[in-house]
């Protein structure tokens, strides 16, 4: 209702793409897939709900009850053959209720229904002051090597205006919107996983092993993410900066890295 | 297992509760109670979920309308030097 009456006016929109101090829920969504793990986590929620006031209710009302008072004779009930099949056929349709749209999200993760248009490898590394080279193998230069270059954390104490602490880094993985892309996650040493909240994607990097995951970034804007398996001293001092473009400025940009990295 | 004496005692409680006017505790009334709680509050949890899905939709549709955009400017060369 806020966005409708406001629609008549040129409005800039800033999203959560990025952990906040004291956050309690998800970043936004960026993604189908994270819109999809979003709407699930309600879904369970609901449940979870519902059984906590159940439960909390029956423990209070039950304690109210024990009242020498008002209730001086306690019910001398041993078993119950009626409610013992009620509860114990309630509590095992829940799982079931969860179940359903767990596997249909689970599953729709893992198809791919459409076919990426760019492949982008990210090979985590350590103890290169924190490094996680970026190679996009789809374009190559006059010297037909990759489009390939370093991603570094900017130290702590060295931020600009407006930067965030420990999470920028000076290139940022630039990707169009709405765009598939194909991600290749492997690490050059040990294991290292390429996480970023806000478009729903955590992949390992399991030596000797390549991974595969599928995004579709649906808006363009700035996301941040962190390693998210230890891998040694600075594993906590490894971000990820994906910055969605539209398509124009990304064909842009892939031609001045090509330049730049053939000079 | 009940006893006579238990019994007895039992139906006394009830007649007094009859004559007073209180019901005496009922654990089929206290499940329904719960449940009916329990729904509601899960009740209002799905509206926050619908709304949330309204205000997305909203987002979205705006954003490829383009009556909204979520590209900062960028400001004009030379400020805050």
């Amino acid at each position: 209702m806020i966005l409708r009456s406001l629609e008549c006016r040129f409005l800039t929109i800033a999203l959560c793409d990025a952990a906040e101090p004291w956050q309690l829920g998800s970043q936004d969504a960026a993604t189908p897939m994270m819109q999809g793990i979003i709407d699930l986590h309600h879904d369970i929620f609901f449940f979870l709900i519902l059984i906590l006031v159940f439960v909390s209710r029956m423990l209070v009302r039950a304690l109210w009850h024990f009242n020498e008072q008002t209730n001086p004779i306690p019910q001398r009930i041993v078993h119950g053959t009626t409610i013992e099949i009620i509860r114990t056929i309630f509590p095992s349709v829940i799982p079931l209720f969860i179940a359903i749209p767990s596997f249909a999200l689970l599953y729709s993760m893992d198809g791919v229904l459409v076919d990426p248009a760019i492949t982008i490898k990210a090979i985590g590394h350590q103890w290169r002051a924190s490094t996680q080279p970026y190679e996009y193998s789809d374009y190559n230069s006059s010297d037909e090597q990759s489009l390939t270059f370093d991603s570094y954390t900017i130290p702590e104490d060295d931020p600009e205006l407006g930067q965030s602490r420990l999470l920028e880094v000076d290139n940022r993985v630039v990707v169009p919107a709405k765009t598939h892309l194909r991600m290749i996650v492997t690490p050059a040493d040990v294991p290292h996983s390429w996480a970023v909240p806000s478009s729903g994607v955590k992949c390992d990097a399991v030596p000797g092993r390549s991974n595969l995951t599928s995004i579709s970034v649906q808006r363009e804007g700035v996301y941040y993410g962190q390693c998210s398996e230890i891998c040694g001293t600075n594993h906590a001092f490894t971000p990820i900066v994906v910055e969605a473009v539209t398509l124009k400025d990304y064909a842009d940009w892939v031609s001045n890295q090509l330049i730049l990295q053939t000079n | 297992m009940s006893t006579t004496a238990h019994k007895v005692a039992t139906q006394a409680a009830a007649r007094t509760a009859k004559t007073t006017g209180k019901r005496p505790p009922s654990v089929l009334r206290e499940i329904v109670y719960g449940m009916s709680l329990g729904l509601f509050a899960g009740y209002l949890w799905k509206l926050h979920h619908w709304n949330n899905q309204r205000r997305t939709r909203e987002f979205y549709s705006l954003l490829d309308q383009g009556k909204i955009t979520v590209v900062a400017d960028e400001p004009p060369s030379g400020a805050g030097d």
